[in-house]
């Protein structure tokens, strides 16, 4: 059975729609997290099928880019997370809520 | 080279003093009272003395200028180009006003000396020296004026002098007499109604003749009377004497307000309240001749309606009117002036009676004769007057004496009124310059030869006789003449009375003892007018060849050179030599059209008048009619009067003379006004109209309709417009805010999640977008 385009579609977009109810439906910030990577990563394989699919090579350098702002991502938003835990000892969005009007 | 250019400082000068002493005379007398009253006293003076200086200059340069008269204009006071109506401010300077200048500056100076010796120690004494250069400022413009406006500028000018001075001491407490602020209204009150015909008439002289400089209105007059033209006003056709008869006799009206004759006098003995260099000067010497000046100006109206004949409602021609108006009055007034006991009253009436004289005199077109008895009454009444001030100063001063010495026992002080002649007597001793001054006056008034008096006086009794003016004695001629010959006897007796009662006798209260002689500021300028008094007459000397009425108005055998001959002797006729100039004498000839004046410009032709001859019979009866009255008067009626104050008058207790006296005595024209006019007329006026302004104006119009409407107005702003308009836009924005902002708030839940579905939807909306849209 020949893999063709339209299955990384599929994946791509059965990733990115589990990020996107990760990120809705959950209140742990970690998970939240991890699910905005899932979304990326969803983004980051379409790019690298139609690279391929394209024979073009501009969608693998983007690749390497959203891995880079990704990771730098990472590490300020696990930092956020700490200093959060630290002052309320909760990472529940639910009750990170300062924002109200 | 000539002094016309000057005529200017004649209204500066005075106008500097007012100012000076305006502004700077109170800082100077606060500073110090006695340089004070130097400066202020002798600044008010030298402005006089400096208006008497440039009117001596302008009478030379008329001289010099074979008495043409001289028109300086200033600057035009209106000027409409486009309805070719132009009101120059202008100055006539002709024989006739510089004649009232001479008058109104030289005893206007001296008087101005003498009242800095009478108002010394007064605590407005800056204020009394800016009114009376005020005064010459208005009577200046009033005599020099070159058209009936001007005229009337001054007129309003003097009026308003006259109030403010009769008023000068207006917190003075009640007295015995009349209040000096009542009085000062009565004047003014009285002179408005003078005013107003004054006004009306020169509202019709422009009318009429389009104008009202006086070489218009009098060539004009000429003109069309003479070619017998009509004059249109109000769109009705009127004739020359018509019209003139109006104006002449609202002239007249105008000329009793202010020259205190019968309807208008009565405000004239009030006016007495006021400081006696005021009454001298205003209320003797100038103002109150003004009426004589408005109607020696406008003789050439007076003429044609004398000549045309015209009557008015066909009973009495104007210029007749004007001569039965002054008859009666020297009348009454010489009756009522025997009744009086007030000092300054006697000779307030006696100043009423002469300015009768004044007025019968110019009404029978005795111009020249009005005029000089204005200039030796001007000398006279004068010196009269501030020679009665000083006594009056005199026995303030004995009776201040007496309270000083008399340790606080003023048994005496209630009653004491130092300008009743029933305090006095014996003061001939006490003040010997006032005495005999007194008696130079006196004698000059009652009209004994050789005063001045006594030549002005025979002019008009001779005019009256033989009609010297028009030709013939008509029966107003006649009836003016028996009248004048009563006032003339009542004169010289009221004098006599006034003198025994002054001066001789004894002294009839304690002060008359501690009586001092005035200064000598007051009494030079006193013996300077008694010179005057006794020398004027040589202003007019009349010619010494007359005899009858006939020959006297058409001199045998004289032909104009000769005539011209006579005159050019000098002293002879000088006067009417003089004002023969101004008083443009006419006659109406057959070849009128072809005659033309001397100076080029005239319709009319230009006689001398006839001299004025001494009419032996005149002179001789009416002198002796003086002299009787004052030798019954001194040895019949006074022999022995007074003895006591409370002595009453002997003409009182005779049987059926002392009814008539006391008549007289509660002033008969005076209680007709309050019981007819004031009481009858103005009083039920007076409450109808507080009816209409209290009840119409003041409830209906003010509170009703402005003050109930605006207070509506009000009511809609302050409870609708305000809080639901004004404010409820202002609020409006403010609470549209806050609304707007609690709308915004809701979504602001601080849910993260909430914040991450509403970017999951936007994005999806925005995809949405591109991709159904494409």
């Amino acid at each position: 059975m020949q893999v063709t385009i339209e299955w990384y579609i599929a994946l791509s977009t059965i990733l990115f729609t589990i990020g996107a109810l990760g990120v809705l439906v959950r209140r742990n910030a970690i998970i939240i997290f991890m699910s905005v990577e899932l979304m990326l990563n969803s983004a980051n394989l379409l790019l690298v099928a139609f690279a391929q699919q394209l024979a073009d090579a501009h969608g693998q350098v983007l690749v390497f880019f959203v891995m880079t702002v990704a990771a730098a991502e990472v590490a300020i938003g696990l930092a956020l997370i700490v200093v959060i835990f630290r002052t309320k000892n909760t990472i529940d969005i639910g009750e990170i809520n300062l924002l109200k009007g | 080279m000539n002094a016309f250019g000057l005529a200017p400082l004649l209204l500066i000068l005075p106008i500097i003093g007012v100012l000076f002493n305006g502004i700077v005379g109170r800082y100077f007398l606060d500073a110090d009272r006695s340089t004070g009253e130097k400066w202020s006293g002798w600044f008010g003076t030298a402005m006089a003395v400096g208006t008497f200086i440039v009117s001596v200059l302008i009478f030379f340069s008329l001289g010099a200028n074979d008495h043409h008269a001289e028109i300086v204009h200033l600057f035009n006071w209106f000027n409409i180009p486009s309805g070719n109506f132009t009101i120059p401010w202008a100055m006539q300077l002709d024989t006739l006003s510089s004649v009232m200048t001479l008058v109104v500056t030289g005893v206007g100076s001296l008087i101005h000396i003498y009242a800095i010796g009478y108002m010394h120690g007064d605590r407005d004494f800056h204020r009394f020296f800016t009114y009376l250069n005020l005064f010459l400022f208005f009577m200046l413009i009033l005599v020099t004026g070159s058209s009936y406006l001007m005229l009337f500028v001054g007129w309003e000018g003097v009026g308003l002098c006259s109030f403010l001075l009769i008023g000068f001491w207006f917190d003075k407490p009640k007295g015995e007499g009349i209040l000096n602020g009542d009085a000062a209204r009565k004047a003014f009150v009285a002179n408005r109604v003078g005013d107003f015909a004054m006004i009306l008439g020169m509202i019709l002289t422009f009318w009429a003749f389009g104008s009202m400089e006086y070489e218009v209105v009098f060539e004009s007059a000429l003109d069309l009377y003479t070619t017998t033209e009509t004059v249109f006003i109000a769109g009705i056709e009127f004739t020359i004497p018509q019209v003139l008869t109006g104006i002449t006799v609202l002239f007249l009206i105008g000329a009793t307000g202010k020259s205190a004759q019968i309807p208008l006098f009565m405000w004239l003995p009030d006016a007495m309240a006021g400081p006696t260099p005021v009454s001298a000067l205003i209320h003797a010497a100038t103002m109150v001749t003004s009426g004589i000046y408005l109607i020696v100006r406008s003789n050439v109206l007076f003429e044609i309606v004398r000549d045309s004949g015209h009557q008015l409602f066909g009973i009495v021609s104007a210029p007749d009117l004007v001569a039965i108006a002054g008859a009666v009055t020297a009348v009454y007034a010489g009756l009522v002036a025997f009744t009086q006991f007030d000092i300054k009253k006697v000779l307030a009436y006696s100043t009423v009676s002469q300015l009768g004289f004044m007025i019968a005199a110019v009404g029978m077109g005795a111009y020249v004769a009005g005029m000089f008895h204005l200039v030796t009454h001007a000398f006279f009444k004068a010196l009269l007057f501030m020679a009665s001030g000083s006594v009056i100063h005199g026995m303030e001063h004995g009776h201040h004496h007496l309270h000083e010495h008399s340790h606080g026992d003023d048994h005496e002080e209630d009653d004491f009124d130092p300008q009743d002649m029933r305090f006095m007597g014996g003061l001939r001793e006490k003040m010997p310059v006032t005495f005999w001054v007194y008696i130079i006056g006196s004698l000059a008034l009652a009209g004994i030869f050789p005063f001045a008096g006594f030549w002005s006086k025979d002019e008009i009794l001779a005019h009256s006789a033989y009609g010297l003016g028009v030709g013939e004695a008509t029966p107003v001629f006649t009836f003016v003449r028996w009248m004048l010959t009563i006032g003339a006897f009542c004169t010289a007796f009221y004098m006599t009375r006034q003198i025994k009662m002054t001066f001789f006798g004894e002294g009839r209260h304690e002060a008359v003892k501690h009586v001092p002689e005035s200064s000598p500021l007051m009494t030079r300028p006193l013996a300077f007018l008694a010179f005057l008094s006794l020398m004027g007459g040589a202003l007019n000397i009349p010619y010494l060849t007359g005899g009858g009425g006939e020959e006297a108005s058409t001199p045998v055998g004289m032909t104009a050179s000769v005539l011209a001959a006579e005159e050019d002797k000098g002293l002879n006729l000088a006067f009417e030599h003089w004002l023969e100039h101004s008083i443009q004498a006419f006659t109406l000839e057959e070849d009128f059209e072809n005659v033309v004046g001397p100076n080029g410009e005239h319709f009319f032709t230009h006689v001398p008048h006839t001299p004025t001859s001494l009419q032996y019979d005149i002179a001789i009866s009416s002198t002796l009619i003086a002299v009787a009255a004052i030798l019954i008067g001194w040895y019949v009626v006074f022999r022995v009067w007074p003895r006591s104050k409370e002595d009453p008058d002997p003409i009182s207790q005779w049987p059926v003379v002392g009814f008539v006296w006391t008549f007289f005595q509660g002033l008969p024209l005076d209680t007709l006004y309050m019981t007819g006019i004031v009481k009858n007329i103005f009083n039920p006026l007076a409450r109808f109209s507080d009816v209409v302004d209290w009840n119409f104006w003041h409830n209906f119009v003010h509170n009703n309709l402005i003050r109930d409407s605006f207070v509506a107005l009000a009511d809609f702003l302050a409870t609708v417009l305000d809080p639901k308009g004004v404010d409820g836009i202002v609020n409006g924005v403010g609470q549209t805010a806050r609304n707007l902002a609690e709308a915004l708030r809701r979504p602001q839940t601080g849910n993260t999640g909430n914040y991450a579905l509403s970017l999951f939807l936007g994005v999806a909306l925005l995809v949405a977008f591109f991709v159904f849209a494409s």
